[in-house]
């Protein structure tokens, strides 16, 4: 952005401008631009949710506001705004106030360091994946405000539980990303996409593949465990169905949100459905290769980037064009993934989605921490690093043993893990039948 | 440049001054909390003034992402929020103060009087020369200082800490023979159900209708 807008205002329009005042305009545009872009990203994502899910439940959906109901998004956004906003008189009315605030922040906080195209990055951070996840990890304070600000019961028990799900699955999240970010040696996002060209195998592991933009961290055995079990916690992180206890609507009302109206429950809506998009965009990033695809590193090599000043601006228009395109099109199939599993699963009570997370994830996810240190070693190391065995063999040679290694370790891992849980899962519930029984045969 | 700095500066240690002061004084044990949460909120900032991107990262992810939180559970779980009677007042709050203030001074004396001053800042990178190293911010010379210089320091938090999760574990361990089971709305009624023909007809009472069974049950139990 600092390059457009130097060249524009310095080179072209010859204003002269100090380079300061020139990264100021820069970041306050890109600031606005996400500004607008994440509501409409919100607004087509529910009408999108309703329409596929309607589709599931053999129904239409909204069809009625405009073609094909695409303007509905719009007409919710009008009545969210002219309802009335309600303020309970036992509510801690500061604390009720800032609630949404604190929710909605983070969720824009992390388009900070979002990557949408090959050099389309707000800020290229050296700690980008790790700032992704503390920021979104603020929300739950704010969660936390909203249900104890309410002055209700539901609005705590919902906070609470959207709270202790929140806790106990960004550690399966955070370990499913330790794993990638060993393999790929970086935090920053950016250089994460850019270890992801190739085809099939990474160009970061053998370097004459040839780049087609597919070597995406998916294609290793780490990579897809790492996929799954960062996938599931994502679910949880976004209150996705299965995971949707803190709303259970069946249960207790809406959760945090309800004594929430008007337009502050609307950026309640509005955070939840931002994070979704975040959540799907990060996962087509970190294990999908985000903007990567056949011909857009071949597109951006010839246009204007910092290694190559004189390219064709074209190109890059072309480049950014084609790698939007891919990297929307990853995420908007995640968040149909998403529906589709709203569609099919019900939801998970409190003790199973503990039990879920902290007995069958969080093993799985430190094997696979395991698993990623084997694949370090074998593709990477040599003499230097106390491990001479594999100096002699060609780039091909240890990433094949690196694969077939950590994919028996991870499918070992795998089934052993599963048949535990299930296994204690089975037991669990014959005791607790037999509680019943006991409690059954108690005369009252 | 400089003076722009100075001026984060100072808005970032007025927020943190200023919402550490609110953690001490305000009544309410929640807001003392949500003030903490803004407290360490500044901090990160102030690490990320100083180029320590990810310590300031951390900051966030382990003290306001998990350490508010288990903070805003004990005091929701554990006791009412309206903490007047919590306040020191009186020859307390004297002898709190002067323990707060010495232990205060005893971190802070020596270092403003060891401590070497207007250290010059390092040579800012132009474009042509490469990038000066990072001092202790990096990832990898803070990994490096983990596994090589401060090893044991290292492993002796690790223990400490899996002992503190084995003893929490070991506290809130309920036998299950002791736990009273909470059944699920469908389970009571089926008790009630197979305990309906079991109990005698309590005399000089209505017999209820089979519909209205579970009903009356409620109103009894």
């Amino acid at each position: 952005m600092y390059d457009i807008i130097d060249a524009l205002v310095n080179s072209t329009l010859g204003f002269g401008w100090p380079s300061w005042l020139i990264s100021l305009l820069g970041y306050v545009l890109v600031a606005t631009l996400l500004f607008a872009v994440a509501p409409f990203q919100m607004l087509f994502f529910t009408y999108y949710e309703r329409r596929a899910i309607a589709r599931m439940q053999d129904r239409i959906g909204p069809n009625r506001v405009g073609p094909e109901g695409i303007f509905q998004p719009v007409a919710d956004g009008v009545k969210m705004f002219t309802k009335e906003d309600i303020v309970p008189d036992a509510a801690d009315k500061w604390v009720h106030l800032l609630a949404p605030i604190v929710v909605v922040a983070p969720t824009m906080f992390m388009f900070a360091v979002l990557p949408w195209g090959p050099g389309m990055v707000p800020v290229d951070l050296n700690t980008g994946l790790l700032f992704f996840f503390a920021i979104s990890s603020i929300s739950a304070v704010g969660l936390m405000m909203a249900g104890w600000a309410s002055n209700n019961k539901f609005a705590l028990l919902g906070a609470m539980r959207a709270v202790a799900q929140m806790v106990s699955y960004e550690i399966p999240a955070v370990l499913s990303l330790l794993a990638i970010v060993m393999i790929t040696g970086t935090l920053s996002v950016v250089s994460l996409i850019n270890a992801q060209g190739g085809l099939f195998i990474s160009t970061n592991d053998v370097a004459g593949i040839p780049d087609l933009g597919l070597g995406w961290l998916i294609f290793t055995p780490v990579g897809l465990l790492a996929f799954i079990c960062f996938f599931i916690a994502a679910l949880a992180e976004g209150e996705r169905t299965p995971f949707d206890i803190p709303e259970a609507d069946s249960e207790i009302v809406a959760g945090y949100m309800t004594e929430y109206s008007g337009m502050k429950f609307g950026l309640f809506y509005l955070a939840q459905y931002i994070l979704n998009f975040l959540l799907c965009a990060i996962a087509s990033v970190i294990f999908f290769g985000g903007w990567q695809g056949p011909g857009v590193g071949w597109l951006y090599g010839m246009a204007i980037s910092p290694i190559n000043p004189d390219g064709s601006w074209i190109f890059n228009l072309l480049a950014g064009m084609l790698g939007v395109f891919y990297f929307l099109a990853k995420t908007y199939f995640f968040f149909f993934v998403m529906i589709w599993i709203r569609g099919a699963y019900p939801r998970l009570r409190v003790d199973q989605l503990m039990d879920f997370g902290w007995k069958f994830l969080i093993p799985l996810t430190l094997v696979n921490v395991f698993s990623a240190a084997i694949w370090v070693a074998v593709t990477n190391w040599g003499v230097a690093e106390g491990f001479g065995l594999v100096e002699g063999w060609s780039p091909m040679l240890r990433w094949g043993v690196a694969f077939v290694t950590t994919l028996v370790l991870n499918g070992a891992a795998y089934v052993i893990v599963a048949r535990i849980y299930n296994s204690a899962q089975v037991a669990r519930n014959r005791l607790d039948v037999d509680e019943l029984r006991e409690i059954l045969a108690l005369p009252r | 440049m400089n003076t722009l700095i100075q001026l984060i500066f100072g808005l970032l240690a007025a927020l943190i001054v200023g919402s550490a002061v609110m953690v001490v004084s305000v009544r309410n044990v929640i807001h003392a909390a949500l003030w903490l949460i803004a407290c360490f909120f500044g901090v990160g900032a102030l690490y990320l003034l100083l180029e320590a991107e990810f310590i300031a990262v951390a900051q966030v992810l382990v003290y306001v992402g998990a350490i508010s939180i288990l903070i805003l559970f004990a005091i929701m779980l554990t006791r009412e929020s309206e903490g007047a009677r919590y306040m020191v007042s009186g020859w307390r709050l004297v002898v709190t103060a002067i323990v707060c203030v010495a232990l205060f001074g005893a971190v802070l004396v020596p270092t403003i009087f060891t401590h070497t001053w207007n250290v010059p800042p390092p040579p800012v990178a132009t474009p042509g020369s490469p990038a000066p190293p990072e001092v202790l911010a990096g990832v990898e010379d803070l990994g490096r200082g983990f596994v090589f210089s401060y090893m044991l320091q290292f492993q002796v938090a690790g223990v400490l800490l899996t002992v503190a999760l084995i003893g929490a574990i070991v506290i809130a361990f309920e036998e299950r023979a002791r736990r009273r089971r909470v059944l699920t709305l469908a389970e009571e009624h089926e008790v009630r159900k197979r305990q309906k023909p079991a109990r005698p007809p309590v005399t000089g009472e209505r017999i209820p209708s089979p519909q209205a069974a579970p009903m009356s049950d409620g109103e009894q139990g």
